[in-house]
Protein backbone atom coordinates (compact mmCIF):
# COMPACT_ATOMS: atom_id res chain seq x y z
CA UNK A 1 0.00 0.00 0.00
CA UNK A 2 1.18 3.34 -0.70
CA UNK A 3 0.30 6.96 0.32
CA UNK A 4 -0.75 8.86 -2.99
CA UNK A 5 2.97 7.77 -4.82
CA UNK A 6 4.80 9.19 -1.48
CA UNK A 7 5.78 6.65 0.64
CA UNK A 8 4.79 2.97 1.21
CA UNK A 9 1.98 2.21 4.35
CA UNK A 10 3.17 -0.81 6.32
CA UNK A 11 1.01 -1.72 9.34
CA UNK A 12 2.87 -1.80 13.27
CA UNK A 13 1.02 -4.16 15.70
CA UNK A 14 1.71 -3.09 19.22
CA UNK A 15 0.24 -4.80 22.06
CA UNK A 16 -1.82 -2.55 24.28
CA UNK A 17 -2.32 -3.64 27.86
CA UNK A 18 -3.30 -1.44 30.77
CA UNK A 19 -3.53 -2.85 33.81
CA UNK A 20 -6.37 -0.54 35.23
CA UNK A 21 -8.44 -1.31 32.32
CA UNK A 22 -7.93 -4.37 30.45
CA UNK A 23 -8.65 -7.94 31.43
CA UNK A 24 -5.75 -9.19 29.43
CA UNK A 25 -3.29 -8.03 26.10
CA UNK A 26 -4.34 -7.44 22.87
CA UNK A 27 -2.97 -6.53 19.47
CA UNK A 28 -3.82 -2.87 17.89
CA UNK A 29 -3.08 -2.03 14.64
CA UNK A 30 -1.23 1.45 13.25
CA UNK A 31 -0.18 2.28 9.98
CA UNK A 32 2.70 4.57 9.38
CA UNK A 33 4.90 5.40 6.29
CA UNK A 34 8.26 3.49 5.48
CA UNK A 35 10.70 6.35 4.74
CA UNK A 36 14.11 5.27 4.13
CA UNK A 37 16.27 4.38 7.14
CA UNK A 38 13.00 4.01 9.77
CA UNK A 39 13.66 1.74 12.54
CA UNK A 40 11.52 0.27 14.97
CA UNK A 41 11.56 2.68 17.61
CA UNK A 42 11.30 5.78 14.61
CA UNK A 43 7.22 3.93 13.96
CA UNK A 44 6.73 3.82 17.50
CA UNK A 45 7.63 7.45 18.00
CA UNK A 46 5.58 8.33 14.89
CA UNK A 47 2.74 6.67 16.59
CA UNK A 48 3.34 8.06 19.75
CA UNK A 49 3.56 11.12 18.60
CA UNK A 50 0.74 11.49 15.76
CA UNK A 51 -1.78 8.71 16.34
CA UNK A 52 -2.06 7.35 19.96
CA UNK A 53 -0.23 9.62 22.76
CA UNK A 54 -1.46 6.90 25.20
CA UNK A 55 1.19 4.30 23.91
CA UNK A 56 3.96 3.58 26.38
CA UNK A 57 7.59 2.10 25.98
CA UNK A 58 10.55 2.64 27.12
CA UNK A 59 13.64 4.42 25.02
CA UNK A 60 16.36 6.73 26.07
CA UNK A 61 19.73 7.18 23.75
CA UNK A 62 18.47 5.72 19.97
CA UNK A 63 22.08 4.51 19.51
CA UNK A 64 21.63 0.88 20.93
CA UNK A 65 23.52 1.60 24.27
CA UNK A 66 21.37 2.48 27.02
CA UNK A 67 19.29 -0.72 25.88
CA UNK A 68 16.37 0.70 27.49
CA UNK A 69 14.54 -0.22 23.84
CA UNK A 70 14.50 -3.66 24.09
CA UNK A 71 11.38 -5.41 22.86
CA UNK A 72 10.03 -8.37 21.12
CA UNK A 73 9.79 -8.19 17.64
CA UNK A 74 7.99 -11.04 15.86
CA UNK A 75 8.98 -13.07 18.66
CA UNK A 76 12.62 -11.88 19.21
CA UNK A 77 13.83 -9.98 21.43
CA UNK A 78 15.54 -7.30 20.21
CA UNK A 79 16.60 -3.03 20.47
CA UNK A 80 14.01 -1.87 18.75
CA UNK A 81 16.46 1.27 18.09
CA UNK A 82 18.76 -0.56 15.97
CA UNK A 83 16.03 -2.60 14.16
CA UNK A 84 15.15 -1.17 10.43
CA UNK A 85 11.78 -1.60 10.02
CA UNK A 86 11.76 -2.12 6.30
CA UNK A 87 13.71 -5.80 7.41
CA UNK A 88 11.25 -6.54 10.21
CA UNK A 89 8.04 -6.66 7.97
CA UNK A 90 6.24 -10.07 6.98
CA UNK A 91 4.77 -10.71 3.51
CA UNK A 92 1.89 -8.58 4.47
CA UNK A 93 3.68 -5.44 5.53
CA UNK A 94 3.26 -5.62 9.72
CA UNK A 95 5.53 -5.82 12.08
CA UNK A 96 3.98 -6.78 15.77
CA UNK A 97 5.88 -5.81 18.74
CA UNK A 98 5.31 -6.50 21.91
CA UNK A 99 6.81 -6.29 25.26
CA UNK A 100 9.83 -8.77 26.59
CA UNK A 101 8.16 -11.87 27.68
CA UNK A 102 8.08 -13.68 31.12
CA UNK A 103 8.07 -10.32 32.68
CA UNK A 104 5.20 -8.38 34.27
CA UNK A 105 3.57 -6.12 32.16
CA UNK A 106 3.43 -2.70 34.08
CA UNK A 107 1.86 -1.31 30.75
CA UNK A 108 1.91 -1.56 27.05
CA UNK A 109 5.24 -2.21 26.00
CA UNK A 110 6.84 -1.40 29.16
CA UNK A 111 7.68 -4.25 31.89
CA UNK A 112 8.60 -4.45 35.47
CA UNK A 113 12.68 -5.52 35.59
CA UNK A 114 12.65 -5.69 38.86
CA UNK A 115 13.71 -9.27 39.15
CA UNK A 116 15.81 -8.53 36.38
CA UNK A 117 17.99 -6.13 39.06
CA UNK A 118 17.59 -8.30 42.21
CA UNK A 119 19.40 -10.80 40.21
CA UNK A 120 21.94 -8.48 39.04
CA UNK A 121 22.81 -6.98 42.75
CA UNK A 122 22.71 -10.89 44.10
CA UNK A 123 26.30 -11.55 41.94
CA UNK A 124 27.52 -8.15 44.02
CA UNK A 125 28.48 -7.10 40.38
CA UNK A 126 30.97 -4.63 41.57
CA UNK A 127 34.84 -5.14 41.74
CA UNK A 128 36.27 -5.90 45.01
CA UNK A 129 40.15 -4.88 45.06
CA UNK A 130 42.46 -6.19 47.09
CA UNK A 131 44.19 -4.97 50.17
CA UNK A 132 47.53 -4.13 48.06
CA UNK A 133 46.57 -1.62 45.79
CA UNK A 134 49.33 -0.82 43.48
CA UNK A 135 50.60 2.70 44.25
CA UNK A 136 50.43 3.94 40.23
CA UNK A 137 48.34 1.43 38.46
CA UNK A 138 46.88 -2.45 38.02
CA UNK A 139 49.07 -4.05 35.06
CA UNK A 140 46.85 -6.36 33.57
CA UNK A 141 47.88 -8.39 30.36
CA UNK A 142 46.43 -8.27 26.75
CA UNK A 143 44.99 -11.75 27.15
CA UNK A 144 43.39 -10.81 30.71
CA UNK A 145 42.09 -7.84 28.90
CA UNK A 146 40.86 -9.47 26.38
CA UNK A 147 38.92 -11.80 28.38
CA UNK A 148 36.55 -9.94 29.93
CA UNK A 149 36.08 -7.75 26.85
CA UNK A 150 33.00 -10.24 26.23
CA UNK A 151 30.83 -9.28 29.40
CA UNK A 152 32.15 -5.94 29.14
CA UNK A 153 30.07 -4.57 26.38
CA UNK A 154 27.08 -5.84 28.00
CA UNK A 155 24.44 -2.95 28.22
CA UNK A 156 21.90 -4.70 30.60
CA UNK A 157 18.86 -4.11 27.97
CA UNK A 158 17.38 -7.98 29.35
CA UNK A 159 16.76 -9.10 26.09
CA UNK A 160 19.04 -12.60 26.85
CA UNK A 161 16.94 -12.52 30.44
CA UNK A 162 14.00 -12.36 29.06
CA UNK A 163 14.38 -15.26 26.35
CA UNK A 164 15.54 -17.67 28.64
CA UNK A 165 13.52 -20.43 29.45
CA UNK A 166 14.75 -21.29 32.94
CA UNK A 167 13.54 -17.36 33.63
CA UNK A 168 10.28 -18.50 32.14
CA UNK A 169 9.73 -20.88 34.43
CA UNK A 170 11.48 -19.21 37.87
CA UNK A 171 12.47 -16.20 38.58
CA UNK A 172 15.13 -17.51 41.48
CA UNK A 173 17.61 -18.23 38.66
CA UNK A 174 20.51 -15.58 38.62
CA UNK A 175 19.78 -15.23 35.00
CA UNK A 176 22.58 -14.68 31.90
CA UNK A 177 22.81 -11.13 32.33
CA UNK A 178 24.03 -11.44 35.93
CA UNK A 179 26.30 -14.72 35.25
CA UNK A 180 27.85 -12.81 32.46
CA UNK A 181 29.02 -9.89 34.39
CA UNK A 182 29.72 -11.98 37.28
CA UNK A 183 31.98 -14.09 34.47
CA UNK A 184 33.57 -10.37 34.04
CA UNK A 185 34.37 -9.92 37.93
CA UNK A 186 35.59 -14.02 38.80
CA UNK A 187 38.15 -13.32 35.49
CA UNK A 188 38.95 -9.80 36.34
CA UNK A 189 42.81 -10.67 38.10
CA UNK A 190 42.10 -7.31 40.07
CA UNK A 191 39.45 -8.89 41.75
CA UNK A 192 40.19 -10.32 45.33
CA UNK A 193 36.97 -12.49 46.01
CA UNK A 194 36.76 -15.06 43.28
CA UNK A 195 36.34 -17.97 45.09
CA UNK A 196 33.43 -15.96 47.37
CA UNK A 197 31.69 -15.34 44.44
CA UNK A 198 32.37 -19.12 43.02
CA UNK A 199 30.60 -20.51 45.67
CA UNK A 200 27.48 -18.54 45.66
CA UNK A 201 27.70 -19.43 41.72
CA UNK A 202 27.80 -22.53 42.54
CA UNK A 203 24.59 -22.87 44.14
CA UNK A 204 20.72 -23.86 43.62
CA UNK A 205 20.00 -20.87 41.16
CA UNK A 206 23.45 -20.57 39.51
CA UNK A 207 25.16 -21.47 37.05
CA UNK A 208 24.20 -25.25 37.25
CA UNK A 209 20.46 -24.20 36.61
CA UNK A 210 21.19 -23.22 33.15
CA UNK A 211 20.18 -26.13 30.53
CA UNK A 212 22.08 -24.01 27.61
CA UNK A 213 19.62 -23.92 25.27
CA UNK A 214 21.41 -20.91 23.75
CA UNK A 215 18.20 -17.96 23.48
CA UNK A 216 20.64 -15.57 25.36
CA UNK A 217 23.49 -16.20 22.35
CA UNK A 218 20.39 -15.56 19.74
CA UNK A 219 18.94 -12.53 21.67
CA UNK A 220 21.75 -10.48 22.75
CA UNK A 221 21.76 -7.31 20.15
CA UNK A 222 25.42 -7.34 21.13
CA UNK A 223 26.18 -10.63 20.14
CA UNK A 224 27.82 -11.59 23.45
CA UNK A 225 27.94 -15.16 24.63
CA UNK A 226 26.06 -15.41 28.20
CA UNK A 227 26.47 -19.13 27.58
CA UNK A 228 30.20 -19.99 27.10
CA UNK A 229 30.33 -17.36 30.30
CA UNK A 230 28.29 -19.64 32.08
CA UNK A 231 29.96 -22.97 31.11
CA UNK A 232 33.22 -21.26 31.91
CA UNK A 233 32.27 -20.39 35.38
CA UNK A 234 30.76 -23.87 36.04
CA UNK A 235 34.32 -24.90 35.21
CA UNK A 236 36.10 -22.57 37.69
CA UNK A 237 33.45 -23.45 40.19
CA UNK A 238 34.87 -27.56 39.81
CA UNK A 239 38.39 -26.62 41.26
CA UNK A 240 37.56 -23.04 42.85
CA UNK A 241 40.07 -23.41 45.17
CA UNK A 242 42.60 -23.57 42.84
CA UNK A 243 41.55 -21.04 40.86
CA UNK A 244 41.72 -18.46 43.92
CA UNK A 245 45.09 -19.69 44.79
CA UNK A 246 46.40 -18.81 41.52
CA UNK A 247 44.24 -15.92 41.69
CA UNK A 248 46.11 -14.96 45.01
CA UNK A 249 49.29 -15.68 43.47
CA UNK A 250 48.65 -13.41 40.62
CA UNK A 251 47.55 -10.57 42.86
CA UNK A 252 51.10 -10.26 43.94
CA UNK A 253 52.14 -9.23 41.01
CA UNK A 254 49.72 -6.59 39.97
CA UNK A 255 51.72 -3.63 39.89
CA UNK A 256 54.81 -5.27 37.83
CA UNK A 257 55.60 -4.85 34.52
CA UNK A 258 53.27 -7.78 32.39
CA UNK A 259 56.74 -9.70 30.82
CA UNK A 260 56.67 -9.51 26.76
CA UNK A 261 56.12 -12.41 24.87
CA UNK B 1 26.08 -28.79 41.78
CA UNK B 2 26.21 -32.56 42.82
CA UNK B 3 22.90 -33.05 40.69
CA UNK B 4 24.54 -31.62 37.89
CA UNK B 5 27.34 -33.64 38.16
CA UNK B 6 25.55 -36.46 38.59
CA UNK B 7 23.64 -36.03 35.49
CA UNK B 8 27.33 -35.14 33.14
CA UNK B 9 28.92 -38.55 34.49
CA UNK B 10 26.14 -40.77 33.92
CA UNK B 11 25.65 -39.03 30.81
CA UNK B 12 29.05 -40.05 29.67
CA UNK B 13 29.03 -43.73 31.27
CA UNK B 14 24.95 -43.99 29.22
CA UNK B 15 27.28 -43.32 25.90
CA UNK B 16 28.97 -46.21 26.47
CA UNK B 17 26.53 -48.61 27.53
CA UNK B 18 24.06 -47.83 25.22
CA UNK B 19 26.62 -47.77 22.35
CA UNK B 20 27.12 -51.48 23.55
CA UNK B 21 23.80 -52.33 23.89
CA UNK B 22 22.07 -51.30 20.36
CA UNK B 23 25.24 -53.20 19.19
CA UNK B 24 24.86 -56.68 21.09
CA UNK B 25 20.80 -56.31 21.71
CA UNK B 26 20.13 -54.63 18.55
CA UNK B 27 22.32 -54.47 15.87
CA UNK B 28 24.75 -57.21 16.74
CA UNK B 29 27.43 -58.21 13.13
CA UNK B 30 26.54 -61.76 14.00
CA UNK B 31 23.73 -64.01 13.67
CA UNK B 32 21.71 -63.85 16.73
CA UNK B 33 19.31 -66.43 18.13
CA UNK B 34 17.27 -67.18 21.89
CA UNK B 35 19.97 -69.73 22.69
CA UNK B 36 22.89 -66.49 22.62
CA UNK B 37 20.57 -64.46 24.65
CA UNK B 38 20.12 -66.87 26.86
CA UNK B 39 23.59 -67.97 27.30
CA UNK B 40 24.35 -64.13 28.11
CA UNK B 41 21.80 -63.21 30.63
CA UNK B 42 23.28 -66.02 32.69
CA UNK B 43 26.82 -64.65 32.31
CA UNK B 44 27.82 -63.12 35.48
CA UNK B 45 30.02 -60.33 33.48
CA UNK B 46 26.63 -59.54 31.34
CA UNK B 47 24.67 -59.62 34.23
CA UNK B 48 27.31 -57.19 36.42
CA UNK B 49 26.71 -55.04 33.11
CA UNK B 50 22.90 -55.04 32.70
CA UNK B 51 23.23 -53.76 36.52
CA UNK B 52 25.55 -50.96 35.76
CA UNK B 53 23.85 -50.04 33.28
CA UNK B 54 20.08 -50.16 34.86
CA UNK B 55 22.35 -48.03 38.00
CA UNK B 56 23.24 -45.28 35.47
CA UNK B 57 20.13 -45.18 33.55
CA UNK B 58 18.10 -44.41 36.86
CA UNK B 59 20.79 -41.71 37.87
CA UNK B 60 20.16 -40.44 34.91
CA UNK B 61 16.81 -40.67 34.56
CA UNK B 62 15.51 -39.25 38.26
CA UNK B 63 18.35 -36.65 38.03
CA UNK B 64 16.84 -35.40 35.03
CA UNK B 65 13.24 -35.11 36.38
CA UNK B 66 13.96 -33.82 39.87
CA UNK B 67 15.72 -31.16 37.41
CA UNK B 68 12.80 -30.54 35.51
CA UNK B 69 10.39 -30.52 38.25
CA UNK B 70 12.47 -27.57 40.18
CA UNK B 71 13.29 -25.48 37.74
CA UNK B 72 9.64 -24.42 38.29
CA UNK B 73 9.32 -21.60 40.55
CA UNK B 74 6.04 -23.00 42.21
CA UNK B 75 7.47 -26.28 42.88
CA UNK B 76 10.74 -24.90 44.67
CA UNK B 77 9.17 -25.52 48.49
CA UNK B 78 8.79 -29.06 47.41
CA UNK B 79 12.81 -29.61 46.52
CA UNK B 80 13.19 -32.14 49.42
CA UNK B 81 9.92 -33.91 48.64
CA UNK B 82 11.16 -34.85 45.02
CA UNK B 83 14.41 -35.44 46.00
CA UNK B 84 13.25 -37.87 48.96
CA UNK B 85 10.53 -39.63 46.17
CA UNK B 86 13.44 -39.66 43.90
CA UNK B 87 15.86 -41.21 46.06
CA UNK B 88 13.23 -43.58 47.10
CA UNK B 89 12.04 -44.98 43.92
CA UNK B 90 15.62 -45.07 42.74
CA UNK B 91 16.57 -47.63 45.05
CA UNK B 92 13.16 -49.64 44.59
CA UNK B 93 13.98 -50.10 41.20
CA UNK B 94 17.65 -50.87 41.68
CA UNK B 95 16.84 -53.34 44.29
CA UNK B 96 13.86 -55.02 42.07
CA UNK B 97 15.64 -55.01 38.75
CA UNK B 98 18.89 -56.16 40.21
CA UNK B 99 17.00 -58.88 41.69
CA UNK B 100 15.53 -60.04 38.58
CA UNK B 101 18.81 -59.89 37.14
CA UNK B 102 20.67 -61.81 39.42
CA UNK B 103 17.43 -64.30 39.61
CA UNK B 104 18.00 -65.19 36.05
CA UNK B 105 18.50 -68.78 35.26
CA UNK B 106 18.74 -70.47 31.97
CA UNK B 107 16.40 -73.37 31.33
CA UNK B 108 18.07 -76.66 32.25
Amino acid sequence: MSNNGAYPIVTVRIQRFNPDTDKKPYLQEFQVELKPGTTVLDALHEIKAHQDGSVTFRRSCRHAICGSCAMNVNGKNELVCKAPLKERLDRKGRVTIRPLPYLPIVKDLVVDRSSFWEQYQRVKPWLVPPENIPEKEFRMSPEEVAALRNAETCIMCGACYSSCQIIALTKEYIGPHALLKAFMRVMDPRDAIPGERLADLAGGDGVYRCRTIFNCIDACPKGLNPTEAIETLRKLAQKRQAFEAARAERQKRLSEPIPSP
Amino acid sequence: MRVFQMQRISAIALLIFLTIHMIVVHYPPFHINFDIILQRMADPLWKAIDIAFLFFVLVHALAGAYVVLTDVQRFSPLKRVFAGAAIVLGVVAMYYGTVTILAFQPPA
